[in-house]
């Protein structure tokens, strides 16, 4: 489930495909279908957490078919939880200001997932490229066929919304998530993520840079976690940019 | 309640903004060098610092659980039993420590 990187990064190799017809909707939920189970793990994770937030699953339901943002969700709820948007963690009735959005640092692969199903559209109406921009994940695998994309993001996006809500029904019902080990999901599910990323040797410098810019951001400047948790991303980023070769 | 769909608003905006860019200026994204590079790395580091802050903001309970997910994740590679290893793990950690 979790070693799904794209397997073709030319976006001039993903030309919309002569046979791309409306049924292929149906052909990518179901192609898409075994990367549901880890979805909805996630989903559940995303949820158990959103309700300790203080989301109810409405908000939750909604949150997921518009915003649709899988770990960078789960992020921004978490943040929420710690009272960076202002919510928790206020003392005497004085709200702190609410960061920028830190769920929006975390994913850019959705841009680049954006670009990838561009090239695919190219030949296709606006409406249909908005509608595979938004539905087309970080998860799927590039393919040539745009409704075949649809298809499949829109499995997902349904599984998605469902785990979710049934996340925080699931923490209404546990009184104590914490004592159930829950919390740790999160940290868990991206430790996985983490280890299907790792492609060799050629990450060692970047991972322990990005975690050394964390861990001295947090101990010893004080920055706030999400701050650091950006630093940290940029400076291995660019450290693998700097020493990396194509 | 308000705050809350702010919130959501305001996530939801961002998301877009970053799919619409993809859409609009993805021809415009380099495909070598170091830019691209660091680009296609970004992901990975944001996940690997995103793990970096969640067990840094534990105790030693914490770390020792997220030794086990790793040391099962390198394993396994498999996200589920990372997952049910871990929670198991700081079940047990809180439990009986």
């Amino acid at each position: 489930v979790i070693n799904q990187q794209p397997a073709a990064d030319n976006i001039e190799t993903l030309m919309i495909m002569p046979h791309d017809t409306p049924r292929d909707v149906w052909t990518g939920a179901r192609d898409v279908s075994p990367l549901a189970a880890g979805v909805a793990i996630y989903g559940l994770a995303s949820g158990l957490l959103a309700a300790q937030a203080g989301f109810v699953s409405f908000q939750v339901g909604v949150m997921g078919a518009i915003v649709f943002a899988g770990g960078s969700q789960i992020v921004a709820v978490q943040q929420v939880g710690r009272g960076c948007w202002g919510r928790r963690g206020d003392s005497g009735g004085t709200r702190s200001k609410p960061e920028t959005a830190p769920g929006h640092r975390l994913d850019p692969r959705h841009l680049r997932r954006s670009s990838l199903v561009a090239g695919c559209a190219r030949r296709a109406c606006h409406d249909r490229r908005k509608l595979g921009a938004h539905a087309g994940t970080a998860r799927q695998r590039p393919e040539r066929r745009l409704w075949y994309l649809v298809g499949g993001g829109l499995c997902l996006v349904l599984v998605w919304c469902l785990a979710t809500v049934a996340g925080v029904i699931f923490a209404r019902a546990i009184p104590e998530p914490e004592a159930l080990g829950m919390d740790f999901a999160f940290t868990a599910a991206f430790i996985a993520i983490a280890r299907s990323l790792w492609k060799g040797r050629t990450d060692l410098f970047p991972w322990l840079t990005a975690i050394f810019v964390v861990a001295a951001s947090v101990r010893l400047v004080g920055v706030a976690p999400s701050w650091a948790l950006m630093l940290g991303g940029v400076a291995g980023a660019g450290m693998a940019g700097a020493i990396g070769h194509d | 309640m308000t705050e809350t769909w702010s919130v959501i608003l305001a996530l939801t905006v961002g998301t877009f903004m970053i799919r619409l860019s993809g859409v609009l200026i993805g021809q415009q994204i380099p495909k070598d060098g170091a830019w691209a590079r660091g680009l296609r790395a970004l992901p990975g580091r944001l996940i690997v610092s995103l793990v970096a802050v969640s067990l840094l903001s534990g105790g030693p309970r914490e770390w020792s659980a997220g030794a086990v997910a790793i040391i099962v994740a390198v394993v396994t590679k498999n996200l589920p039993t990372t997952m049910a290893s871990g929670i198991a793990a700081i079940w047990l950690l809180r439990r009986f420590s």
